[in-house]
């Protein structure tokens, strides 16, 4: 990845004029709502300027490069575990929290390097990536260990372990994959992909929601979104097989059902967690969306299956 | 099995902008390590370019809480009084900044906030309150308060008669208030100019005084302003 191979790169350009125009016409389509039918279209503005400003940083950052791909996805990944972090009160333990932020240093840094020896062969110490957590874990089990502390520790480590693996460790597939053959082609589609089944299912959700999806966990979603984001996904890899000419039928059902599927768990999963500490969203980052993690939800579980399954079929790097 | 008790931040869901401009600010572990870096860089370039001396820092209370006042003529003077703290203290010294000027603008609040560690004053409408907020910050042991009693920057670089909110905070207390001198912060970056010139600096810190058994009436409140300022002038070399 740099950006020359991403200005020669097919699929890049591709995605460049796709999300231009998508953003285009949903730019066209809420104007004429506002001015044409005069509705009130004030929150979706909002939520739809704050899409003109995360779309050019994303792909601005898979342009510039590997490095800078993977210090994005590095970053987004320790702010939205900040944002966890704050919500549960955990990150008034400055240690603990430490020790994660070195941890998800330690992901960025693991997929930067070099796989030291053994026969391996491409970017990134896959190795050491995956069993990172086992270090980070006793490292965050060590750490009232060095403080001489008892109080309220099984619940920070207990939240610390969780965040570090659910928000750190998984979303940094993302990272990692900026080393794979196929970085434009796959970074781009799971992104891509688990963003417009999260628009699918607010948009199916708004225009045909009647049945909640899980009442207790997130009032708003229903199995009319739901049902009609799966169907976007699971058309989507089809649509777009450009980002993975290799791919066999089977693999683009399998990656139509990880978006459609893990997209949903992963909103739904930061509900639960929303929903146990009583809060609306994980924070105010991002206008229109909520917090950091409130956009990067869905990633978090298609990221890691994603990247397992191209790595079953093909060799990532 | 008890559950378990979430305690979410104050300030979770507020823009960060808003988060820096609340007061008292939530700590957080990136704005600390920024505050720290930038102290360090400003200590070494006050050094530097300004030959920053510090004279009479043993007056300094070495634990508690107590209140720094000073002239004011210039931005470098809340840099320099931060300066001759030790810096595992940075954190707990807080500059009282007019809010109307370094609250107002995004770029002014991040170093107001994030560098210096500002408490927003609210000179010309909420003076009870901020006096109330400076008074709970001094009440928790540990904290030091920053005050320019003047109110403003001095335009001729003359000190100015001192303003009467400082005796109401330490009048009947015996909280220790650190009369200091900033020599040349004038020369160095007058209002009005874009950046500071290399003029040499030099913080004179004198004696901490205490108002323990001064009631607090108008008279005794003009009576401890006056003291003040005179304690600030006699460290005029």
């Amino acid at each position: 990845m740099s950006p020359q191979a991403a200005y020669h790169s097919e699929i890049f350009r591709l995605y460049f004029y796709i999300v231009a125009g998508l953003l285009a016409v949903a730019g066209l389509a809420l104007a004429f709502l506002a001015w044409g039918l005069k509705k009130d279209v004030r929150s979706i503005w909002t939520t739809y300027k704050a899409w003109l400003v995360m779309a050019p940083v994303i792909l601005g950052c898979i342009f510039a490069g590997r490095v800078p791909t993977i210090f994005f996805f590095c970053l987004l990944s320790a702010l939205g575990f900040k944002e966890f972090a704050r919500a549960t009160g955990l990150y008034r333990d400055w240690w603990t929290v430490g020790v994660v932020y070195l941890g998800i240093a330690a992901l960025g840094i693991t997929s930067l390097v070099h796989q030291p020896f053994g026969e391996e062969q491409g970017n990134g110490w896959y190795g050491y990536f995956i069993v990172l957590p086992v270090h980070v874990i006793a490292l965050i089990l060590f750490v009232p260990i060095v403080r001489n502390r008892v109080a309220g520790e099984l619940q920070n480590m207990s939240l610390a372990i969780l965040g570090f693996i659910y928000i750190g460790w998984m979303f940094c597939h993302l990272a990692f994959m900026a080393n794979a053959m196929n970085a434009y082609g796959y970074l781009l589609y799971v992104v891509f992909a688990t963003e417009v089944n999260d628009v699918a299912a607010f948009t199916f959700g708004k225009l045909f929601g009647k049945h909640p999806l899980r009442s207790n966990i997130s009032p708003k979603k229903t199995w009319e979104g739901a049902i009609g984001a799966f169907a976007v996904s699971m058309a989507l890899p089809w649509l777009m097989r450009f980002s993975f000419p290799f791919f066999g039928p089977w693999e683009l059902i399998f990656t139509g059902l990880i978006v459609g599927i893990g997209g949903q768990l992963g909103d739904l999963s930061i509900s639960v967690i929303k929903r146990d500490i009583g809060i609306k969203d994980m924070g105010a980052n991002i206008p229109g969306h909520g917090g950091i993690l409130d956009r990067i939800d869905s990633l978090i579980f298609v990221a890691p299956i994603f990247f397992h399954m191209a790595g079953f079929f093909y060799n990532m790097r | 099995m008890n559950s378990w008790q979430y305690e979410p931040v104050a300030d979770l869901d507020q823009p960060l902008v808003e988060r820096l401009r609340r007061f008292p600010r939530e700590p957080d572990i990136t704005i600390y390590a920024l505050r720290s870096l930038a102290a360090l860089a400003a200590r070494a370039w006050l050094r530097v370019y300004h030959r920053f001396e510090i004279i009479g820092a043993e007056n300094l209370p070495k634990e508690g809480s107590f209140i720094m006042v000073a002239n004011h003529a210039s931005h470098l003077d809340a840099i320099c009084l931060l300066s001759a703290l030790p810096l595992r203290k940075l954190h707990r010294a807080f500059p009282a900044a007019a809010q109307d000027y370094f609250f107002v603008s995004v770029p002014r609040l991040a170093v107001a906030a994030v560098v210096v560690n500002a408490l927003p004053f609210a000179r010309k409408t909420h003076i009870r309150q901020s006096l109330e907020i400076c008074r709970q910050l001094l009440a928790n042991p540990g904290n030091i308060l920053i005050i320019f009693p003047e109110g403003t920057r001095s335009a001729t670089g003359e000190i100015g008669a001192f303003k009467g909110g400082i005796s109401l905070l330490v009048a009947g207390t015996s909280i220790p208030v650190v009369p200091c001198f900033l020599e040349g912060t004038f020369a160095a970056w007058p209002k009005g100019k874009r950046f500071p010139r290399p003029r040499r600096l030099r913080l004179h810190i004198g004696k901490p005084r205490a108002y323990p058994t001064h009631p607090t009436n108008k008279e005794s409140s003009e009576h401890i302003s006056i003291d003040l300022h005179q304690a600030v002038l006699d460290l005029m070399p």
